[in-house]
């Protein structure tokens, strides 16, 4: 059983197709890197794994951990281990970043059936992870990404991914925006993240950050459709020769 | 006993209001100007009510810090004017003619600690004047009371006179009011004065709150940040009248509303810009949710500006939760009736500012866990 199974996706967005015939499996233990020019499909992809209303699956099928996604609303993908990580994290002023953490962390705890964890217990292991992201942890006090710098949204992102700990995570061009130090920081926190029993789609543009986050695959979507995979020698061709070659 | 405008006959107006003064008023009660700004709340009722309510005589509750000083108005040689636009807002002049007496404090010296204001409660309080002197601070913390008045009806009126390079912070908050009111807030500030205002409100019941603010003196600055929740059956009407009199004046306004249930809310913010406001600086945003479709939002923008050098930015939505924040809590988890709670208190809570911030946070939340 794969940890992610899509076979033959075609989804629409507002009634226009924009996922047609994708195919793609995610196995626990790997990483898989998906790049492709502007507008091919990449965020659509990551929001109709996520679940977002407005993103219509038309035909095919996804499973995740062995169950069909379809029917199933977002906080119970999310419930169930999956994370995306938003390539435009929202803001949401008044509502604390470790109060919006906490509520995550509980209803992740609740679906397994779980009591909530201790504030105290649950507020220190959050300081000590936006530390070791480079966050100072006066971030967490203040509004979910409010007036939060891009790399500051993005290393936000990746303290979510790391308290959560899903059995797989989507995560779309967080590096896009990082300077050199931030790369760094969220590579070592994808690597940190990733183990034998878990799985990352790697949506990007850039192969820098496959230098040290090191992808088990790499593919390539145009126009809705996965037209080319290979391992990480893929995306230094791209890096080197753009995407031409590969509709020529 | 509910007896209507005729009523208003038989008011008596004390001196410093003078009989012309209430004349005025009773011709104003029916003129087009009280009417437009009474379109969404019953005036007559309103009216009954102010002359059916007990009175509240007594000086206000207040254990007055050193630097300031108390006076009845009346036993004053010459009394300040009383300085409230009577063609505009003919009620006070009820609420001074049903009280008798009116209040004046004197702001000598910045005082230790803030003045402590009772809240209106089911009566009629007396007016009161607040006089900040050149260069003094005051704050002004009004709270309702726990254990509030469940019958009557509540006015308040407020003048506040901020001199030259004076600063006052005035902040109310009325969390679980049971009775009706109305209240006014006039303030005059002079160069350079500041005026802080911090309103939070939970609203059950029937509140209307006017409030102007004249900027006569150059620089002069107002920043308001406010919230109100207004729960199923409230009716909250909110009419702010701005007045940049003078150049380089500044205001900042922020007000965040919840209509929750079957409730109405209305905010009308009117900035106005006079001829000589040279640079003046204006910036007003109202935004509201409505939680359920039976509740109703109005907010209206009003500008009126008679001059070119001026920064103005007036903006008033009307809306349902943000849709992206409701989906990006929901990706983390939360189920929908948790998102939107959070998102409401948030909503909420970005328009908590001031002494009664936290506990008006607090009220909100309860409120929310409940529904
Ligand atoms: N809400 C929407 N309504 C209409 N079209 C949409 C919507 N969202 C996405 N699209 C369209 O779907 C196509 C794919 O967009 P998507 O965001 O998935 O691209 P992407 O590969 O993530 O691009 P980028 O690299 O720029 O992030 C684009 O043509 C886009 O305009
Ligand atoms: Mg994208």
């Amino acid at each position: 059983m794969s940890l992610l199974d899509i076979d033959g996706l075609h989804a629409s967005v507002n009634g226009e197709p924009i996922l047609k015939d994708l195919s793609l499996r995610v196995e626990a233990g790997e990483i898989h890197a998906i790049m492709g020019p502007n507008g091919s499909g990449k965020s659509t992809l990551a929001n109709v794994l996520a679940g977002r209303p407005g993103y219509e699956v038309t035909a095919g099928q996804v499973s995740f951990d062995g169950i069909g996604l379809a029917g199933v609303e977002p906080e119970a993908r999310a419930q169930a281990g999956l994370f995306l990580a938003f390539q435009y994290p929202v803001e949401i002023p008044g509502v604390s970043n470790m109060e919006f953490l906490k509520a995550a962390w509980d209803s992740h705890r609740a679906a397994q059936g779980s009591q909530p964890e201790s504030a105290v217990g649950f507020m220190k292991r959050a300081r000590a992870l936006a530390k070791g992201l480079g966050l100072n942890p006066e971030f967490l006090k203040r509004g979910v990404n409010e007036g939060f710098s891009g790399g500051e949204k993005k290393r936000n992102e990746i303290l979510q991914l790391l308290l959560l700990e899903p059995k797989l995570a989507v995560l779309d061009e967080t590096d896009s925006g990082l300077d050199i130090d931030a790369l760094q920081t969220v590579a070592a926190g994808v690597n940190r993240f990733r183990s034998a029993d878990n799985g990352v789609l790697l949506i990007t543009h850039y192969q820098r950050l496959l230098n040290h986050i090191v992808p088990d695959r790499v593919h390539v979507l145009t126009e809705g459709r996965i037209v080319a995979s290979g391992d990480k020698h893929l995306a230094e061709k791209l890096e080197a020769e753009g995407y031409a070659w590969l509709s020529g | 006993m509910a007896v209507g405008i005729e009523a208003l006959q038989s008011l008596e107006a004390p001196p410093w209001l003078g009989a012309e003064g209430l004349t005025r008023c009773r011709q104003a009660l029916g003129g087009k100007l009280v009417r437009e700004t009474w379109k969404y709340s019953p005036l007559p009722k309103v009216t009954d009510a102010l002359i059916d309510a007990n009175v509240h005589q007594e000086p206000p509750d207040l254990a007055l810090p050193p630097g300031t000083a108390l006076h009845r108005f009346d036993k004053l040689d010459a009394p300040p004017r009383f300085g409230i636009d009577l063609n505009r807002y003919p009620l006070a002049g009820i609420v001074a003619a049903r009280a008798g007496a009116c209040w004046l404090i004197e702001v000598k010296r910045t005082p230790s600690r803030p003045l402590r204001l009772a809240a209106p409660g089911g009566r009629i309080n007396a007016p009161l004047l607040v006089q900040v002197a050149p260069e003094c601070r005051v704050d002004i913390e009004q709270e309702a009371a726990e254990t509030a008045d469940t019958a009557g009806f509540g006015a308040l009126v407020l003048v506040l006179s901020l001199a030259a390079d004076s600063e006052a912070h005035w902040a109310t908050a009325e969390l679980a009011p049971m009775v009706d009111q109305w209240s006014l807030l006039q303030a005059h500030l002079h160069g350079n004065a500041a005026l802080t205002l911090n309103h939070q409100g939970a609203v059950a019941n029937f509140r209307r709150q006017d409030i102007n603010v004249v900027l006569d003196g150059q620089g002069a600055r107002l920043s308001s940040v406010g919230a109100a929740l207004i729960c199923d059956g409230g009716r909250l009407d909110q009419q702010l009248v701005i007045e940049h009199a003078s150049g380089g004046t500044v205001s900042r306004i922020k007000q965040h509303n919840l209509a929750a249930g079957r409730s109405r809310c209305t905010f009308n913010g009117r900035i106005h810009i006079h001829a000589g406001a040279v640079g003046a600086d204006a910036d007003l945003s109202n935004r509201n949710l409505a939680l359920d479709p039976s509740a109703e939002v109005n907010t209206k923008p009003e500008l009126e500006i008679y001059n070119d050098d001026v920064r103005c930015a007036h903006g008033a939505t009307v809306g349902q939760l943000d849709a992206e924040a409701l989906f990006y809590l929901l990706s983390r988890g939360l189920d929908p009736q948790q998102a939107q709670r959070l998102l409401s208190l948030g909503f909420l809570r970005d328009g908590l500012a001031g002494p009664f911030a936290e506990r008006a946070a607090t009220a909100f939340a309860a409120h929310f866990k409940g529904d």
